[in-house]
C-alpha cells in the first residue's frame, strides 16, 4: 500500500494559479472554495523584495487535527494516508475547520452561482452543482483529497497534471526511489509549520 | 433585450457520454493543444494534450477556465441590432433581437453598397486572441472583397510593432527566446516569457523551470516584482522605457570596456565587415556586381561579401578573415567596416551616462556586461547530430529577450534592435544555447512533402530574408514607400505593421483628402476585438475613428464596450470550442515551441455543436461571401495566403476551387490543407484523433545559424534610404501640415530616444505608470470569466495599482485607498492602491486590460484600472520608426473623493 505525498518545488512555482483552476474544474468547487489555493505574498524590502507564491492544499497529515476533533467519524484516514470526509457521516459541526492549522477545509451552505442577477444556473453550473452535492455535499466539511477519483483511474491529481512549471510532484513517500522521496531527501524538503505536530505529507522545496 | 433571458439557460444533455476530444485552446494566442472533456453533452474540463508539442500535456489557468466561456449566461446567443441611432461611449444601444436572415441581409446590403462606392471602404478589425481564425476568415474576405484595410486589436499598443518587425529582420521570427534547454545566463528586459504569459506560455514555463533547476541564471530588468522578476537570479529595477539605453550600455561595455565580442560570428554571419563609405553612410559596392564589399585581410584587397574566400556557411568551412576594424581604401575612398562604426558609435553609452537614464547603477551595468560576455563562452563549440551527420556549431549559452515591456514605447524599434544587438555581439543567435527565433520559424518541412518549407535565404546584399512570413509583406527586404492607398496611409511606412495615430487623429478625413485617398471608411467588420478598450484613449478612438464608419457589424462572444458604443449589428460568434480551424500552431508565431521538440501542426475541431443561435465566424464569413458572389475569390485569397504563410503553394490536387463552382466547408478546407502538407493518408480523419500532426525537427533547423548562408545587419544601411524615401513622399503631399516627423530616426546605427514620460518637466506629474500582463488574463475578454476573476482576487496585485510603501507614506496614501491617476493631457483613470516593497518607488504598476464598464460583462465590470485611457493617440506618443504607441505615462495622483 503506497503512502501518498506531494512535493511543491517553490523554486519552480511562479504563481500562475493553474493548480487552483484545475482543482476548481475537476472538483467543482463553488465560489470562495479553493482546495488548491495559492497565497501570494512579498518578503524583504526594496530593492531586495521578492514576491513569493505559496500553493496550499490539504497537507494530508499523518496526525490530522481534523480527524482528532471529528465527533462522528466522518473524517477518516485511508490506508494510503489520504484524509477524506464521509459526507454522509458529517453533521456539519465545523470543528474540523477550526482545528485545521493549515486552513484547508471549507464548508458551504449551498452551491451558489458565480453570476449576478439571480439567473438560473448555466448547464455547466448545474452539472457542477450536482457533482458537488453528490461527491462533497453542502452543509458539510470538504477538502482536497488528492483527487482520489483520478488516482483510481491511474491519473495524477489535477493540480499536478496541470502545473506548467512541473512544480508539483506526487508519489509514494514509502518508496525510497519515488521522485517525491528522492527530492525530499536530496533537496531537504520541509513541511510547513512542523511545530504544529501534525506531520504533513506535503513537502516544500524552498529557494536557497 | 435578448442577451441572457431566464429561459435561455437550460441543461440539455444530449447523450450519456464521457469523452475527451483533442483540439486547440483559444483563450489566448498561445493556442496550446488541449483535450476537452464532454460529459452528457456538457463541456466540463480541459487538460493539456500530451501529443501536442504546443503544451505537451500542460495547460494554464486561462485554458482550464474555458468551460465557463462556453456557458456564460452573458454570452451573445442571438443576432442583435442597434435601435438607438446615437453612438458613443456609455450610450444605450437599445438592442433588439433579430433573425440571422435579417442580420445577414442587412450586412450584405451594406457591403454591396460599399462595394459599389469603393470596396476599400470595408475595414476589418480582429482580435489576436483568435489569431488562427484571422488567417482564414479575415484574410479570405479582404482578398476576395478587395480591401487592404485592417487592424489587429492591440496592434501598435500591446502587440509587437517593434518586436515582430525587428525580430523578423534579425531572426526571421515573430519574437526571440533563450534556448532554455541549454542557455546558462539570460537578460530579460521586462517580459513574461517563461513565466506564464506571453508566447508559447506553457512550454516556456516548463522549460524555464527546468533551466532554473539546473542553475540557469536569469537577470530581470523590470520596474517591479513581476512573475519573472520574482523568479530571477537577480532583479534589477529599471526606469520604465529605458531598456534600449541599458542595452546600448551593455553593448558599449562589452565592446569598449571588456573587449568581449565574437569576431568569427560578426565576420561571417553579420554585415559587420561590410565597408561603409564616409560620404553618405552607404555600403561600398562592387562596380560589376553591385554587391557590398568587405576587406579580405589575407589577400589584402576588397572582395564582394559572398566571395567564397571570405564566406563561411557552416562552422567548419574555411575562409579568409575579413576586416572588422580599421580603415581601407577602395577606389580612392577611405572606407570603414560597419563594426568599427558601431563600436565607435556606442562609446557614448558609458555606464555612467546610462545610469542617469535608466537608474541602473553604472557598476551593475558594467558587471552584468562582463558576466554575460564571459557566460557566452566565445569560441566554445558543440557537435550536434544533423540529418547530414554530426556537425560542429558554436555553443553560446547566453541570450537577451524582451517583449512588450521593453518595446511599448516611442523608442520601440531601436530598443528592440539594441536588446538583440547584445546577443549578436557575442554570436548568441540561433545557435546552441543562444537566443532563438521563437516559434521555430526555420524548417525543411515534413520530409515526404517538403512542406511547410521555411528556410530563409540571403538577398543580393547577403542579408537574411524570410521564406515564410505571417504577413504578405516580409520584414526584409523593406517595402518601398509608395503613394498611400490605405486608410491609415500604411503604404508609405515600410517599417510599421500598424499605426493608430493617423486613423484616430481628429484630422483624419482632412488627411485622407490631402493624401488623395479617393474613398472613406465605410463598413467595419469586427471579429472579437474590443478596440474601445484596446487601442488607446477610448474617447479619441470612439469619436475620431469608430464613429466615422457608416455601418459596423461585429462577431462577438460578449457585448463589450465596443458594441455598446458603435456596433449596428452584433452576431453571436461560436467560441473556440465550437469550430474548425485548419491550422493553429502554424504559421510559427506565438504558439509553436522553440527548441528540439517535434514539429506539431495543430487544428481546432468542434467539441460541441454551437449552442443557441451561435455560428462560427469563419462559416458566416463564407456565407456572406457567397451572398456577395465573391466566394471563389475568397478561396483564391486563401490559396494565395496559404502559399505565403504556411510554407508552400497548395498543389493542384488540394487547391480550393477558385471559380465559385464549389462551396468548401471548413471541414473540407482543413482536410485539404492537411493532406496537401502531410500526404493523402494524413487528412482530417487521421489528425482529428489526436488534434495534431507531428514530425521530427532537424537539429540543423533548430540551430540554423551556421547552416544558412545569410547574414544579419548590425548596421542598418537600408534604413537610411527608407527614411529619405518616406521623407520625400511625405513632403510631396504636404504631410508636415499634419505631423512633423523625425525621419532622422531612419539611420544605420541604434540609439535610445526618450519618451514623453522621460521629458515631462512639470513636477506635479511625478509618477511613472506602466501596465503589465497578469498571468490569468489575455487581452480583455478573460476578465469576464468568473473563475479567472476569482483567482485574480486571490492575487493582491491583479486588480490593484501597485505603489511603493515609502511613496505612499510620503503622499499620505494608505493601502486600499482609491486614487486618480491623471496624465499631463488631462486624461485620468482610477484604481485602488496595493502597497508593495517590490516596485521602484517612482513607478505605479497596473495590470491590463481591466476596468470594464459595460453592463453585459458584469463579472469584469468595475474590476481593476483601465490603463489604456492614459494612452495618448498622437504622434508625440508614437515611435516614428515602427509606430508603436507609448504605454508608459507620467501621472499626478490624488485621492478619489466620493
Amino acid at each position: 500500500m503506497p503512502r501518498y505525498g506531494m512535493v511543491i518545488d517553490l523554486k519552480r512555482c511562479f504563481g500562475c494559479y493553474a493548480c487552483s483552476m484545475a482543482c476548481k474544474t475537476v472538483n467543482h468547487t463553488p465560489p470562495g472554495v479553493f482546495w488548491a489555493r495559492v497565497l501570494m505574498g512579498e518578503v524583504g524590502t526594496f530593492p531586495n523584495a521578492v514576491r513569493q507564491a505559496l500553493p496550499m492544499l490539504c497537507m494530508q497529515c499523518e496526525e490530522p487535527s481534523c480527524l482528532e476533533v471529528c465527533p462522528t467519524g466522518a473524517t477518516q484516514k485511508r490506508d494510503d494516508g489520504i484524509v477524506i470526509v464521509d459526507k454522509d457521516k458529517c453533521m456539519g459541526c465545523k470543528y474540523c475547520i477550526m482545528a485545521c492549522p493549515y486552513g484547508a477545509r471549507y464548508s458551504v451552505d449551498k452551491w451558489e452561482s458565480y453570476f449576478p442577477d439571480g439567473l438560473p444556473l448555466s448547464p455547466l453550473e448545474e452539472f457542477q452543482k450536482k457533482a458537488w452535492e453528490e461527491k462533497s455535499g453542502v452543509g458539510v466539511a470538504t477538502k482536497c483529497d488528492f483527487c482520489i477519483d483520478r488516482l483510481a483511474e491511474g491519473k495524477l491529481p489535477s493540480c499536478v497534471e496541470a502545473c506548467p512549471a512541473k512544480a508539483r510532484i506526487f508519489g509514494d513517500l514509502d518508496d525510497p526511489d519515488s521522485e517525491v522521496s528522492v527530492l525530499i531527501k536530496k533537496e531537504r524538503g520541509q513541511v510547513l509549520n512542523p511545530e504544529f505536530g501534525n506531520k504533513p505529507k506535503v513537502y516544500y522545496l524552498f529557494p536557497r | 433585450m435578448a442577451v441572457a433571458s431566464k429561459t435561455d439557460v437550460k441543461s440539455k444533455p444530449q447523450v450519456k457520454e464521457d469523452i475527451w476530444i483533442p483540439t486547440s485552446c483559444g483563450q489566448c494566442y498561445c493556442m496550446c493543444g488541449v483535450k476537452v472533456r464532454r460529459q452528457d453533452g456538457i463541456i466540463t474540463e480541459l487538460e493539456g494534450n500530451p501529443d501536442a508539442p504546443t503544451g505537451r500535456g500542460h495547460i494554464c489557468a486561462k485554458g482550464l477556465a474555458s468551460p465557463q466561456l462556453m456557458y456564460d449566461p452573458y454570452r451573445v446567443n442571438y443576432p442583435l441590432k442597434r435601435t438607438n441611432p446615437e453612438k458613443g461611449l456609455h450610450v444605450d444601444p437599445k438592442w433588439e433581437r433579430i433573425s440571422w436572415e435579417e442580420a445577414l441581409e442587412t450586412i450584405v446590403k451594406k457591403l454591396k453598397e460599399c462595394q459599389e462606392r469603393d470596396p476599400r471602404g470595408a475595414y476589418f478589425q480582429a482580435t489576436t486572441t483568435q489569431a488562427s481564425e484571422i488567417r482564414f476568415g479575415v484574410i479570405g474576405f479582404m482578398k476576395g472583397f478587395g480591401t487592404p484595410n485592417y487592424w489587429v486589436s492591440g496592434g501598435g499598443l500591446h502587440c509587437g510593432n517593434g518586436a515582430h518587425f525587428m525580430n523578423g529582420i534579425m531572426h526571421v521570427s515573430w519574437s526571440i527566446i533563450p534556448d532554455f534547454a541549454h542557455c546558462n545566463y539570460a537578460l530579460n528586459f521586462g517580459c513574461s516569457k517563461g513565466h506564464g504569459a506571453g508566447h508559447v506560455a506553457v512550454q516556456n514555463a516548463t522549460q524555464v523551470a527546468d533551466a532554473r533547476a539546473r542553475g540557469f541564471k536569469n537577470v530581470v530588468f523590470d520596474p517591479f516584482q513581476s512573475a519573472q522578476a520574482s523568479k530571477a537570479h537577480e532583479w534589477v529595477p529599471i526606469r520604465v522605457g529605458t531598456d534600449g539605453a541599458l542595452a546600448l550600455g551593455l553593448v558599449n561595455s562589452l565592446l569598449n570596456e571588456h573587449g568581449i565580442y565574437d569576431a568569427e560570428y560578426l565576420m561571417y554571419k553579420t554585415n559587420s565587415p561590410y565597408l561603409i563609405r564616409p560620404s553618405d553612410g552607404r555600403y561600398m559596392r562592387d562596380k560589376e556586381t553591385n554587391n557590398p564589399l568587405v576587406w579580405d585581410l589575407v589577400d589584402n584587397c576588397p572582395k564582394v561579401h559572398n566571395d567564397p574566400s571570405v564566406t563561411r556557411v557552416e562552422y567548419e568551412d574555411e575562409a579568409h578573415e575579413a576586416a572588422l576594424t580599421g580603415k581601407y581604401t577602395v577606389e580612392g575612398v577611405e572606407c570603414t567596416p560597419a563594426f568599427e562604426l558601431l563600436k565607435e558609435h556606442v562609446k557614448k553609452y558609458t555606464p555612467e551616462y546610462v545610469e542617469k537614464i535608466t537608474w541602473v547603477p553604472a557598476a551593475t551595468i558594467s558587471r552584468i556586461a562582463k558576466e554575460f560576455g564571459e557566460a557566452a563562452e566565445i569560441g566554445s563549440t558543440v557537435t550536434i547530430q544533423t540529418s547530414k551527420g554530426p556537425k560542429k556549431v558554436p555553443r553560446r549559452p547566453v541570450a537577451t529577450h524582451f517583449f512588450r515591456g521593453a518595446q511599448g514605447h516611442t523608442n520601440s524599434g531601436w530598443t528592440c534592435l539594441s536588446i538583440d544587438m547584445v546577443n549578436h555581439m557575442v554570436g548568441a543567435a540561433d545557435t546552441y544555447g543562444s537566443a532563438l527565433g521563437l516559434g521555430g520559424s526555420v524548417g525543411q518541412g515534413y520530409e515526404p512533402t517538403g512542406k511547410p518549407y521555411q528556410i530563409p535565404y540571403p538577398c543580393p546584399d547577403g542579408l537574411l530574408v524570410a521564406k515564410t512570413w505571417v504577413y504578405d509583406h516580409k520584414p526584409y527586404p523593406m517595402r518601398k514607400p509608395g503613394p498611400p492607398t490605405r486608410l491609415d496611409l500604411h503604404d508609405m511606412f515600410p517599417t510599421s505593421i500598424y499605426n493608430a495615430f493617423t486613423i484616430t487623429s481628429p484630422r483624419w478625413f482632412e488627411m485622407l483628402e490631402r493624401f488623395k485617398i479617393p474613398y472613406k471608411p465605410d463598413v467595419m467588420l469586427n471579429f472579437g476585438s474590443n478596440s474601445v478598450m484596446t487601442m488607446g484613449n477610448s474617447e479619441a478612438v470612439t469619436e475620431n475613428f469608430l464613429k466615422k464608419f457608416n455601418f459596423i457589424f461585429s462577431f462577438q462572444l460578449y457585448i463589450t464596450e465596443f458594441e455598446e458604443a458603435v456596433a449596428d449589428i452584433v452576431l453571436p460568434d461560436a467560441c473556440f470550442l465550437e469550430r474548425y480551424t485548419p491550422a493553429v500552431s502554424f504559421p510559427s508565431t506565438f504558439s509553436h515551441p522553440q527548441g528540439e521538440d517535434d514539429w506539431g501542426w495543430t487544428i481546432r475541431q468542434p467539441v460541441i455543436k454551437p449552442l443557441y443561435e451561435r455560428r462560427d465566424f469563419n462559416e458566416v464569413m463564407l456565407d456572406i461571401c457567397e451572398r456577395l458572389g465573391i466566394h471563389g475569390k475568397f478561396y483564391k485569397g486563401l490559396n494565395d495566403s496559404i502559399g505565403v504563410r504556411y510554407g508552400g503553394e497548395m498543389s493542384d490536387k488540394y487547391k480550393l476551387v477558385e471559380d465559385g463552382s464549389v462551396k468548401h466547408t471548413w471541414e473540407d478546407i482543413t482536410d485539404r490543407l492537411l493532406k496537401d502538407r502531410f500526404g493523402d493518408e494524413h487528412g482530417l480523419e487521421h489528425v482529428r484523433k489526436t488534434g495534431v500532426f507531428t514530425w521530427p525537427k532537424k537539429k540543423e533547423d533548430v540551430y540554423w545559424k551556421w547552416f544558412n548562408p545569410s547574414r544579419v545587419p548590425v548596421y542598418f544601411e537600408y534604413f537610411i534610404d527608407s527614411g529619405e524615401q518616406i521623407d520625400k513622399l511625405w513632403n510631396e503631399y504636404g504631410g508636415k501640415d499634419f505631423f512633423d516627423f523625425d525621419w532622422t530616426r531612419f539611420k544605420a546605427l541604434a540609439d535610445w530616444y526618450p519618451c514623453p514620460t522621460h521629458t515631462e518637466e512639470n513636477p506635479e506629474f511625478d509618477m511613472h505608470t506602466f501596465y503589465w500582463r497578469a498571468v490569468m488574463h489575455c487581452n480583455s475578454m478573460t476578465q469576464q470569466n468568473p473563475w479567472l476573476d476569482e483567482c485574480s482576487q486571490e492575487d493582491p496585485n491583479v486588480y490593484a495599482v501597485q505603489m511603493h510603501v515609502a511613496t505612499a507614506k510620503e503622499k499620505g496614501i494608505a493601502d486600499g485607498d482609491k486614487i486618480w491617476m491623471e496624465n499631463p493631457q488631462g486624461h485620468r483613470v482610477r484604481g485602488w492602491v496595493s502597497l508593495s516593497e517590490g516596485i521602484e518607488p517612482h513607478h505605479l504598476a497596473i495590470a491590463a486590460v481591466a476596468g470594464h464598464w459595460g453592463k453585459y460583462m458584469p463579472i469584469a465590470k468595475g474590476k481593476g484600472t483601465f490603463f489604456n485611457d492614459l494612452v495618448e493617440m498622437d504622434l508625440e506618443h508614437t515611435d516614428p520608426l515602427t509606430f508603436n504607441q507609448d504605454i508608459c505615462a507620467r501621472v499626478k495622483i490624488y485621492k478619489v473623493e466620493d
